[in-house]
């Protein structure tokens, strides 16, 4: 039997202001085993976003357990939580989130070196020259088109090896082009490298290349769907 | 369900050992130079400033004591305002030191080249005076010859003024003296002093001759002793003490010169350390206030960066190297910007301090000025930058997301040394923990005040917005309002500054305003003294012949206070539970009787004593103010001794004066019936409007009248503008750090607030708006908030200026409003050039490179 990579287990979340409280996630489980990939879709507000914020310990629940790779996060402090990420995780965002003051080399490097690794520049070197961006390693982001910068984005994620890599809305920013370059790459390391995936899309012509898709709903998992493409059903 | 439980072990680095944060720090900090301007411009005000104005302070003490001898001329100087009698004459001759002699007195000089006049301060010298420092004079055997006798010599400024040359003759009282020369170094000359009286100097062999000694003449008289050593100096004056002080002589050493003098500038110390501290604690707001718009700016680097595995403290660590080392450059910059200042201050002090101030470089305020430097940096700065720590990664998913309220003792820490930082530095700069609470008190109530103002004036602006004025006003002045807007700190500094310049305007203006009575008609403007009795109607008639009209003929006698309330004053002066300050129990009062209130005085309690048959009591009038001094109410008792007749009276009323309005007034008014005897001098006032008429009438008075002095008070109406010109300069000056802390502030929240100005000028673009009009929006934002500035600080100042004038100096507030305009206008202006210095590129780049660098 695989390994359960990450667990969620009634995660409710709730955001309270002084007049009500609004429950944006509500008694959601699922589990995702190690390899494995998973897709959240769902309309605007659905809870998607808040729901693979919390999968990665980027927040806390209101009630509920999640666990990755065994850590329960929701009683960890954020700072151990980091320290998880840093070990474990690897993410992918719509809006790139490179460090505009770091170039495209050092963008990369940054994982390792936060865990103290030496002579990384060389691992970092090779994922870019992989994601075709050699001759522009020495850019900034900011001299970079939106596809270069999510590539960039990809090879940082990947640089760690991580065992589960969360992407939101990965393509959401790029043209079609850009969009189906990025969808072979992102599929490509998470086959080469056995790496777990958790999407968050709108595009269903992306999340249908996941094994497993959650559908959400006002802020509850709706249905759960085996994806076609790998011969399996609902 | 599988759970693991498994406790991990992560390893904390401290900052020195965690080298990812250092090279995070050097490669976020590449980029980020113009964005930490703002910082390192303000701790290098503030540093500089310090070190600058601390120097400065060393330097006047090192100069106060290389120069007391120089200054005081002599090892021991024994003084007194009547000749030395016989007694001490002999101890004097017996004493085996090489003495000089001085007497000195108010005179008027006739300048016989050009027939003009001037009351003078008379010197007559005998002996090798000075005995240490130099008297410079030009030509340089000036000075000899006058201590030969018929000639003069005079101070270089009073030489200028009145075109007098070397050959040219003067005449002092009976006398005619040929002009020596001029002196331009003299020790113990210079400063204010000579400023209002400028000095002529003659040989006191001389001095008779002149005729100008008479009954009622003020003459101090001086003996200089050159004496071989310290103990001998102390020696002498043990031996001569009991003489000196029964014959109510006076003596001053060295020693006592050196602190006189320090007790003289101690007033200048604090007010440049009060300089010090405001600029100090302006750049400290500089630097809180621009780390906090920099750690704003890096919430979502640092929401990535947490992502991504970074604990808060790397986080926090990777700004706080880049702010500290930025901190020490700044620090060192200002530091020795400061020793750089220091070397200017002289000049402005130049004639204001009776000796040249040399350049001492003083380790001790550069050392400051690094430590302070460091301190600021980080106190400043931890406070702002505790945020980064608890930016929450979520923020990468929604930017607009905000964690709760988190408690922090690092910024808890930082609040409770932050207050106690500004009371130690000034208790440090002012030597006493009691001043430096004062001066911490004193700067939050004027810091309270200024920020009440800017919040009331922000808030009439939202109240009255202009909502029907065109789109390039109204949008120029809703940009002071948008988010993350430095407004109010903005007004608060930049308004402190323009609240010192006008303050110190205010003031000027007050203090002018009670010697400019001479545009008002009727009123006296000359004022005649040292009349003797048989001269009295002389100068009447010689006034009346110049077509001048009379304004009063006063009798003045010259007496002090011996018993109050049936106290002697000595027993007074040793009462250590009395609270009469001791100036008012010994000075020399100049008192007159009459029967009626003069056009300046109302009687404000009791009544005025119209005659006095032999069996009355005598009943005097009293100034108001001078009885809170005194602490005497009606009914209460004093003895006058009268050139040595005691005189007992009773305090009859109080009378309120308006002391400038036609001059002169008094502290002391007697009866009719009582002084009529006593010796007594006359004084006289009349009202000259014309120069050439005022030169005639001098002239002719210093030709019949030798030893009649005349003060002509436009003349220290110019005194006083001359010396608030000098003055002015110093304050004006040091003022500038303020201006300069607040521009700074500015510049960077310009910097700052660059983006935010990029996007909605890209928007404008895009619906239309022109580059003009784009300029015109940016131009007009800017003279709104120097507007605003200015008003904060000049609305604050008038009230200020309000409490400095009728409590400090109890003088009649005034002031000019197209002064304070020049002073708004030219605050405003500077803020549109800065602001307009650094938006060019935001107001010139195109939109799609804009769009471009935004993305």
């Amino acid at each position: 039997m695989s390994q359960i990579v990450l667990q969620a287990e009634n995660l409710t979340k709730i955001y309270r202001s002084a007049e009500n409280q609004l429950v944006v996630l509500d008694q959601i489980s699922f589990s995702v085993e190690q390899g494995n990939s998973i897709s959240i879709i769902g309309p605007s507000g659905s809870g998607k976003t808040t729901l693979l914020g919390l999968c990665a310990g980027l927040d806390t629940p209101s009630s509920g357990v999640i666990s990755l790779m065994g850590f329960r996060l929701n009683t960890m402090s954020e700072d151990d939580r980091a320290y998880i990420r840093n070990l474990y995780v690897g993410f992918v965002f719509q809006n790139f989130q490179l460090l505009s003051t770091l170039t495209a080399l050092e963008n990369v490097m940054v994982p390792l070196e936060l865990r103290g690794e030496k002579n990384v520049a060389d691992k970092a070197k090779d994922l870019l020259n992989r994601v075709g961006l050699a001759a522009r390693m020495q850019h900034y982001p900011s001299q970079l088109s939106g596809g270069e910068q999510q590539r960039v984005a990809m090879a940082r994620a990947f640089i760690t090896d991580p065992k589960i890599l969360f992407a939101d809305e990965p393509t959401g920013n790029l043209d079609e082009e850009n969009a189906h370059h990025i969808t072979e790459l992102l599929f490509g390391m998470n086959k080469e490298q056995g790496t777990t995936l958790v999407l968050v899309t709108h595009n269903l012509e992306l999340a249908q290349r996941t094994q497993r898709i959650l559908r959400m709903k006002g802020g509850k998992l709706v249905q759960e769907v085996y994806s076609q493409a790998f011969g399996i059903g609902h | 369900m599988i759970e693991y439980v498994i406790k991990i072990k992560r390893k904390t680095k401290s900052i020195f050992r965690d080298a990812w944060v250092w090279r995070m720090a050097w490669r976020d900090a590449r980029h980020n130079y113009s964005r930490l301007f703002l910082f390192t411009a303000s701790l290098i005000t503030g540093i500089a400033a310090v070190v600058a104005l601390d120097s400065i302070n060393y330097s006047l003490q090192a100069d106060i004591n290389n120069n007391a001898k120089e200054l005081l001329g002599a090892d021991l100087v024994v003084n007194g305002e009547k000749k030395f009698n016989k007694e001490l004459q002999t101890v004097f001759d017996s004493l085996d030191y090489p003495q000089a002699s001085e007497a000195d007195m108010a005179s008027m000089v006739l300048f016989l080249h050009n027939g003009q006049s001037r009351l003078i301060r008379l010197v007559a010298v005998k002996g090798d005076f000075p005995f240490y420092g130099k008297i410079e004079t030009q030509p340089a055997d000036a000075y000899s010859r006058m201590k030969q006798g018929s000639y003069a010599m005079m101070d270089e400024t009073l030489a200028s003024q009145y075109e007098v040359s070397s050959g040219d003759s003067i005449r002092i009282g009976n006398s005619v003296f040929k002009v020596s020369g001029v002196v331009s170094k003299i020790p113990g000359g210079g400063g204010l002093m000579a400023t209002f009286t400028p000095s002529v100097y003659i040989s006191l062999d001389d001095l008779d001759s002149t005729g100008l000694v008479q009954y009622g003449s003020r003459v101090n008289y001086k003996q200089y002793f050159r004496i071989a050593s310290e103990k001998q100096t102390k020696e002498t004056v043990d031996k001569i003490k009991p003489l000196i002080r029964k014959h109510g002589y006076s003596w001053e050493t060295v020693e006592g010169r050196k602190e006189g003098l320090g007790r003289g500038f101690l007033s200048i110390y604090q007010f440049f350390s009060l300089l010090a501290f405001i600029a100090l604690i302006l750049g400290c707001i500089g630097v809180a206030s621009s780390v906090h718009i920099y750690a704003r700016e890096k919430r979502e680097e640092v929401a990535v960066l947490r992502c991504i595995g970074s604990s808060g403290w790397q986080a926090f660590n990777i700004f706080f190297i880049q702010i500290f080392i930025l901190g020490i450059i700044g620090s060192i910059v200002g530091s020795f910007l400061g020793v750089g200042i220091q070397q200017l201050i002289p000049l402005f002090l130049k004639g204001v301090v009776p000796f040249e101030i040399g350049f001492t470089l003083s380790w001790k305020s550069l050392l400051m000025g690094l430590g302070l430097g460091a301190v600021v940096s980080v106190l400043f700065s931890i406070l702002p930058l505790v945020s980064v720590r608890f930016v929450p990664p979520l923020t990468v998913l929604r930017t607009d997301f905000q964690a709760g309220r988190i408690f922090s003792k690092t910024k808890i820490t930082a609040l409770v040394l932050i207050g106690i930082f500004p009371v130690a530095f000034a208790a440090l700069q002012t030597r006493s923990w009691l001043t430096g609470l004062m001066f911490f008190a004193g700067l939050v109530a004027a810091l309270i005040c200024l920020t009440g103002v800017a919040m009331l004036l922000l808030m009439l602006v939202k109240k009255f917005f202009p909502y029907r004025a065109g789109f390039i006003w109204r949008h120029s002045l809703s940009s002071l309002f948008r988010p993350n807007n430095q407004t109010r700190v903005l007004m608060v500094t930049i308004g402190l500054g323009a609240f010192i310049i006008s303050t110190l305007n205010i003031v000027e203006r007050s203090m002018l305003g009670q010697v400019e009575f001479t545009g008002q008609e009727n009123q006296s403007n000359t004022i005649l003294f040292d009349i003797q009795p048989s001269q009295r109607d002389g100068v009447v008639k010689l006034m009346k012949d110049n077509k001048l009209e009379v304004n009063q003929v006063v009798p003045i006698i010259t007496c002090r206070l011996s018993e109050l309330k049936g106290r002697s004053i000595e027993s007074l002066q040793k009462d250590t539970t009395d609270k009469i300050p001791n100036w008012a129990l010994t000075r020399e009062y100049r008192v007159t009787y009459r029967d009626s209130l003069h056009r300046s005085e109302t009687l404000i309690k009791g009544e005025i004593q119209k005659k006095k048959t032999s069996r009355d009591s005598v009943w005097v009038t009293i100034s108001e103010g001078m009885e809170e001094n005194l602490e005497v109410k009606l009914g209460d008792s004093l003895v006058f001794d009268m050139q040595g007749v005691p005189v007992k009276a009773y305090i009859g009323g109080v009378r309120k004066v308006e002391w400038p309005k036609d001059p002169p007034n008094f502290i002391f008014v007697f009866p009719p019936d009582v002084l009529e005897n006593a010796p007594q001098i006359f004084v006289t006032a009349t009202r000259i409007n014309d120069q050439q008429q005022a030169n005639r009438f001098q002239q002719a008075l210093v030709m019949q009248f030798p030893n009649v002095s005349l003060i002509d008070l436009r003349l220290i109406l110019s005194t006083v503008n001359e010396l608030f010109d000098k003055l002015g300069l110093i304050i004006r000056f040091l003022a500038l750090f303020s201006i300069v802390t607040g521009l700074v502030v500015l510049a960077g929240a310009v910097i700052n607030s660059k983006f935010v100005r990029i996007r909605e000028n890209v928007l404008l673009r895009t619906v239309g708006a022109r580059t003009r009009q784009i300029t015109k929006i940016t131009l007009i934002e800017y003279a709104y908030l120097g507007l605003f500035s200015a008003l904060t600080g000049m609305i604050l100042s008038l009230g200020g200026g309000w409490l400095l004038t009728r409590f400090f100096f109890e003088i009649t507030f005034a002031f000019d409003w197209l002064e304070l305009l020049i002073i708004g206008a030219g605050v405003v202006l500077l803020t549109v050039a800065i602001g307009w210095f650094n938006s060019r590129e935001v107001i010139n780049t195109p939109p799609l490179q804009v769009l471009r660098k935004e993305s």
